[in-house]
């Protein structure tokens, strides 16, 4: 299956893209996902402790199951305000 | 409750949100706060704050964050506006309005409010150093 994985905040800056695409096999979860990113953008892996995770506008944990066409995002802690 | 998120370019026009207000007679609390942009980020000295939104994911966690407040207090109305972009030092890049009978829900719910949109709404700021 292949999903959307966009980037947020300064991790557009280390990744030097807005998204990306990957493919996975069927049934990977957003934590192999988001190993499979830091693979392809070693940088991201000193912030993955504290890199949020979503999937279309909801927060997922690491064991969410992927679907086809899902949307990623990727960012750093938020500051609003 | 009446709930109503802006988030927005412009700056925030509070004169007009205040005309646009509206508010039943059994509410005795209208509860405004403002978040202003300080001069000062840790050590450094800026001149703006530039605010990114992921506004769908944004706008859906808002959503949800007014959902809870729903269930926890009687608020009649809230109204959120944030700004995205360059916002200069003493300008508010937030607005805020409740609406509740008593002021201590008023209080709470606005204490509730910011301090989860500072967890899960997915906005981030970058300083702007002042141009030499």
């Amino acid at each position: 299956m292949t999903v959307t994985v966009k980037f947020w905040s300064y991790f557009k800056d280390h990744t030097e893209c807005a998204e990306t695409s990957l493919e996975l096999p069927a049934g990977a979860t957003l934590g192999e996902a988001h190993a499979a990113v830091i693979a392809q953008f070693p940088v991201l892996g000193d912030m993955q402790s504290s890199t949020l995770k979503a999937v279309g506008v909801n927060y997922q944990p690491d064991e969410f199951l992927l679907s086809d066409d899902d949307e990623i995002s990727l960012f750093p802690p938020v500051q609003g305000g | 409750m009446k709930t109503q998120l802006t988030l927005t370019p412009d700056p925030i026009d509070e004169r007009a949100l205040i005309a646009e207000r509206e508010m039943s007679d059994g509410m005795g609390a209208a509860l405004i706060f403002h978040g202003f942009v300080r001069a000062q980020e840790g050590e450094a000295t800026i001149a703006a704050i530039d605010y990114e939104a992921f506004d769908d994911m944004a706008c859906h966690q808002f959503e949800l964050i007014f959902e809870e407040i729903d269930r926890q207090w009687p608020i009649e109305s809230v109204r959120v506006v944030h700004r995205v972009g360059v916002v200069p030092v003493n300008e508010p890049s937030l607005w805020v309005e409740l609406i509740a009978p008593h002021r201590a829900e008023a209080f709470k719910a606005c204490q509730f409010l910011i301090n989860e949109m500072k967890q899960r709404v997915p906005i981030w700021k970058r300083p702007v150093v002042p141009s030499s």
